[in-house]
């Protein structure tokens, strides 16, 4: 021992072992390996490495054994060695001596390895079953001791009776003092190996200063003084560990009033005693609660799958416990086998029972909670019961909880995952949140097959992210289901392949919440974009929409004008007489011969005539319709609801169009026939009144006309568009048509809150017609007096020329007689179109007040065009109140 | 590293040390002290050596038991 000097560790070592075993080299080399190896495995020390905070500690254990002068002494041995500076890691050295101190008091050390082993269990109780599966990680795993509970839940276990580890580890410590004391026997295996085994669990007692005499050791002695007269605290443990596996002792049993395991009131027990072991005993009470749900579950195939793996985790759980039992009976054994021979220090009492099972019994305890709150729930909702539970600050609970439900959520995100890549839902017991509906047909199939069953969706999926799933899968099935599309669903989105072991399961409910919804996304994304495209592509669903626009809502303007003028003939008979396939040749007659020739033949072969259901009265124009046929995919977005929706704004605006024809028609009457009639004077006037009611008429008409063609139909089509181009999915493209259809059809005063508008409208589109056919008659008694007024002038003429009178006088007579017979059905003309002017302006006035009261602004703005010059306004004084009052109001608006 | 150090000062390191362990009673003599000392020097968790000592304290006491039944 010259100096310092480079040997190594294990040369260092190796002496070591020799002078303090007192043998030569050979000899020692179990104890050298077994150094070697807690050496090794200890590399990084798990202390403070604070030179002064451990001199105190040494000066603190000198003041406790009454030494005041050798702590004086010891510090300033310490100041000499602070001065002296030849060594680098004084704590270190400082600490070793701290640590092989020993009170010179006390008795030896050979008793104390029982209370030193008594420490060092529940410690271990740390040293999960992880251990013995992988040997090899020992070494690595021990500076890594405080965080180990969590370790090794993480590692897949979550370890409840995690002392485990002795029933598999080899000899218990109890063994390992057997062997001290009845040596002969322990000899003859080699000790170092046996040291090795025992003691890498043990080692990481020495972390913290050993306590000679445990409290709990001592506690016992008093214990054992108490119990003597009455039950054996011995008795009460082999009881107790009964009762942990939920079986009634010989003296602690159930008792079913209460609920609980207790002694028997008379038994000659201690308090104390009594008190501790129904504090045990509860761990027996919290294992039967879980039992008992495990069986009454696992059984059930009802349960589902997710309730299984809930039972399976539990049933895992139970094993960790039934582990430990396993290892306290076989303790118990020991004892048993060795009598009277063991200290009493190394006894199982029901105090060191009580330490050692605080960590199974607050896992019990969550996992009886858990299954209190569990219970009549399964699929999703069960997931979501664990998922609560895991919200909790205890960084150990939550392991356990996290690691259920990892388990929990595995056949979820299975169902999960097939859902979305395959659209494939194989969920015999409802316990995914997707339901499918079997009785629904395909033509349904996106609206109505698939539903979200809201109780199942797990906590920790959020509302958006399950619509999203259900989205997926539904687009998946409608692809091959109503599409026909045969492409292969892992070429939609190529699922990740990593989807499937369970630890990624629980990653992705937990670290990688964030990847999971990116896949959700990306599953979403893909899936959708190829429906849409395959919808536009092969289905062209982009230009039926349009193809809708064009016919149904008369977009395509000079074919419907042709159409109406073809069909004007056919249409004024009574609607009995209609034959479909008439009109139908008439429709193709019109698509030749205007632009709509150049439509593509899979829209034009779509478009029909349609009539509808037929009331006695009715002429052609009440029930002619146009039809489009929709099946197939486009069906979904044009669903029936929808064409019904269409055929009715294609009716309403069907008949505005045929009031502006008639309209025209009018006017073109009045052009022509003028000019012939002005040799009439007694008709001037019925004629002004004509042409003055008639550019009221146009007027209105024109107006009616501007306002469903800009302000309703382009508008929304215009935001119809937009949102197709940009719609993600199918189901948007849905509800900007949806949208589209109800806007036009309140707009159109279709709508049950517009009823009486549209009804006020009908009549002015009656009195159009009636003005129609009152002008009509007009014209032709006009023209046949005319006509009979020129034959009788030609007459005249043809006789002057043949050299006769002109007239006689009975001609005469009898031609002023017809003469005077017209003049006087001119007044009633008059005023048969004075009360058809009266009704007409009362109808306008009407719909202008209902329009005024409306609530929207468009239709305020209608009323504004229709009486632009307050004409209305100064003959109603509904008018004149409603209008003065909502344009004073909007002026103060401005 | 520390063969530097002039031996004196090494000496009189290791008597202050061994006086330590006299006062704390750790039951080690001069030769298992030094070896400790460079142990620890080369940066030994002393945690680990501490219990090493103990162990093969108590398989000592072990082999002297057996010898003894045994003579």
């Amino acid at each position: 021992m010259a100096g310092l000097d480079q040997k190594s560790p294990n040369v260092l070592l190796q002496s070591l072992c020799c002078r303090i075993i007192g043998k030569s080299e050979a000899e020692v080399a179990h104890q050298f390996q077994y150094a070697v190896r807690v050496i090794g495995s200890n590399y990084a020390p798990t202390i403070e490495r604070d030179e002064f905070l451990v001199s105190e500690k040494i000066k603190k254990e000198f003041l406790k054994q009454r030494r005041e002068a050798d702590a004086a002494l010891f510090s300033e041995l310490h100041r000499k060695l602070q001065t002296q500076g030849v060594l680098k890691h004084r704590w270190s050295i400082l600490y070793l001596l701290l640590s092989l101190c020993e009170d010179p008091r006390k008795p030896s050390r050979g008793a104390n390895y029982g209370a030193l082993f008594a420490q060092a269990l529940p410690r271990d109780a740390h040293s999960t079953p992880f251990y013995c599966t992988r040997p090899q990680s020992l070494s690595l795993s021990h500076p890594e001791r405080t965080g180990l509970a969590q370790n090794s839940n993480s590692m897949g276990t979550s370890g409840i009776g995690s002392i485990g580890v002795y029933s598999l580890n080899g000899p218990t410590p109890q063994a390992l003092l057997a062997g001290h004391q009845a040596a002969g026997e322990s000899l003859r295996q080699p000790l170092g190996s046996r040291l090795a085994w025992n003691l890498p669990s043990s080692a990481p007692t020495s972390r913290g200063p050993v306590v000679p005499t445990g409290p709990s050791a001592r506690a016992t002695h008093r214990h054992r003084r108490d119990g003597d007269a009455e039950i054996g605290e011995a008795a009460l443990v082999r009881d107790i560990l009964y009762v942990f596996q939920g079986i009634d002792g010989k003296f602690i049993k159930m008792c079913s009033q209460a609920n609980c395991y207790k002694i028997d009131d008379k038994a000659p027990v201690s308090k104390s005693l009594r008190d501790t072991s129904s504090r045990l005993a509860e761990l027996g009470w919290l294992h039967n609660k879980v039992r008992k749900y495990t069986d009454s579950r696992s059984l059930d195939r009802a349960f589902g799958l997710v309730g299984q793996s809930f039972c399976a985790s539990l049933h895992q759980e139970l094993k960790e416990y039934y582990r430990l039992l396993s290892v306290l009976h076989s303790q118990l054994q020991l004892e048993d086998d060795q009598g009277v021979n063991v200290g009493t220090e190394c006894n199982l009492t029901l105090r060191r029972l009580l330490v050692w099972t605080y960590d199974p019994r607050v896992r019990l305890k969550t996992l009886a909670a858990l299954v209190d709150y569990c219970q009549g729930r399964k699929g999703g909702e069960l997931a979501s019961a664990v998922h609560a539970y895991g919200k909790t600050g205890d960084p150990y609970m939550r392991a356990l909880i996290q690691h259920i439900l990892g388990l929990v959520s595995h056949p979820i995100l299975n169902f999960l995952f097939r859902w979305i890549y395959d659209g494939e839902l194989e969920d015999t017991y409802h316990e995914f949140f997707v339901a499918s509906d079997p009785t629904v047909k395909t033509d349904r199939l996106w609206h109505d097959k698939y539903t979200l069953r809201k109780s199942m969706i797990p906590s920790f999926i959020t509302m958006d992210q399950a619509n999203k799933v259900l989205l997926i899968g539904k687009s998946i099935n409608f692809l091959h289901q109503v599409c026909h599309d045969r492409t292969p669903p892992g070429r939609i989105a190529p699922a990740s392949e990593s989807t499937d072991s369970p630890k990624d399961a629980a990653e992705l409910f937990t670290d990688l919440q964030g990847a999971f919804e990116g896949k959700i996304d990306a599953a979403y994304f893909e899936t959708s974009k190829y429906l849409l495209d395959v919808l536009n592509r092969n289905y062209q669903l982009l230009e039926h929409v349009q193809a809708m626009r064009r016919y149904l809502l008369l977009g395509q303007g000079d074919f419907i004008r042709h159409l109406m003028d073809l069909l004007k003939p056919e249409l004024v008979r009574p609607a009995t007489t209609l034959y479909q396939h008439n009109l139908t040749g008439i429709l193709e007659t019109a698509v030749r011969a205007t632009n709509a020739q150049f439509d593509s033949p899979e829209i034009l072969k779509r478009l029909d005539v349609r009539l509808l259901e037929v009331s006695p009265g009715d002429t052609g124009w009440d029930v002619f319709s146009l039809d489009y046929h929709v099946d197939g995919p486009i069906a979904t977005v044009f669903t029936r609801d929808c064409m019904s929706h269409y055929l009715r704004v294609f009716n309403f605006l069907w008949r505005a169009k045929r009031m502006e024809y008639i309209l025209t028609d009018i006017w073109k009457g009045q052009m022509c026939n003028a000019k012939l009639l002005k040799s009439m004077p007694e008709l001037s006037g019925v004629l002004h009144q004509c042409h003055i009611l008639a550019s009221e008429m146009v007027h209105f008409i024109h107006q009616m006309q501007y306002y469903i063609t800009f302000e309703v139909l382009e508008c929304s089509w215009d935001e119809l568009w937009n949102k197709v181009q940009q719609a993600q999915d199918l189901d948007h493209i849905i509800a900007a048509h949806e949208v589209f259809l109800n806007t036009v059809i309140s707009r159109c005063l279709l709508d049950t809150n517009n009823r009486s508008l549209l009804n006020q409208l009908r009549a002015i589109f009656d009195q159009i017609i009636e003005f129609q056919s009152a002008q009509d008659a007009l014209y032709r008694s006009g023209l046949e007096e005319l006509q009979l007024r020129l034959q009788f002038e030609e007459k005249k003429k043809q006789r002057q020329g043949e050299g006769e009178w002109g007239v006689t006088a009975a001609q005469e007579a009898e031609e002023n007689k017809r003469v005077q017979e017209f003049q006087e059905t001119v007044p009633k003309m008059r005023s048969q179109l004075r009360i058809l002017t009266h009704f007409y302006q009362g109808s306008v006035q009407q719909f202008l007040v209902l329009l005024m009261n409306s609530t929207d602004e468009s239709l305020q703005f209608l009323s504004f065009r229709l009486d632009f010059n307050e004409h209305y306004k100064a003959r109603d004084p509904r008018l004149r109140a409603s209008l003065g009052g909502s344009r004073g109001r909007r002026s103060s608006y401005i | 590293m520390a063969s530097a150090v002039d031996p004196n000062a090494f000496r009189e390191t290791m008597d202050v040390l061994m006086e330590m362990s006299r006062l704390l009673n750790t039951g080690l003599d001069m030769e298992s002290l030094s070896i400790c000392v460079r142990l620890c020097e080369q940066g030994i968790n002393p945690e680990a050596l501490c219990s090493v000592i103990k162990e093969l304290r108590r398989a000592s006491d072990t082999l002297k038991a057996s010898e003894n039944s045994a003579s």
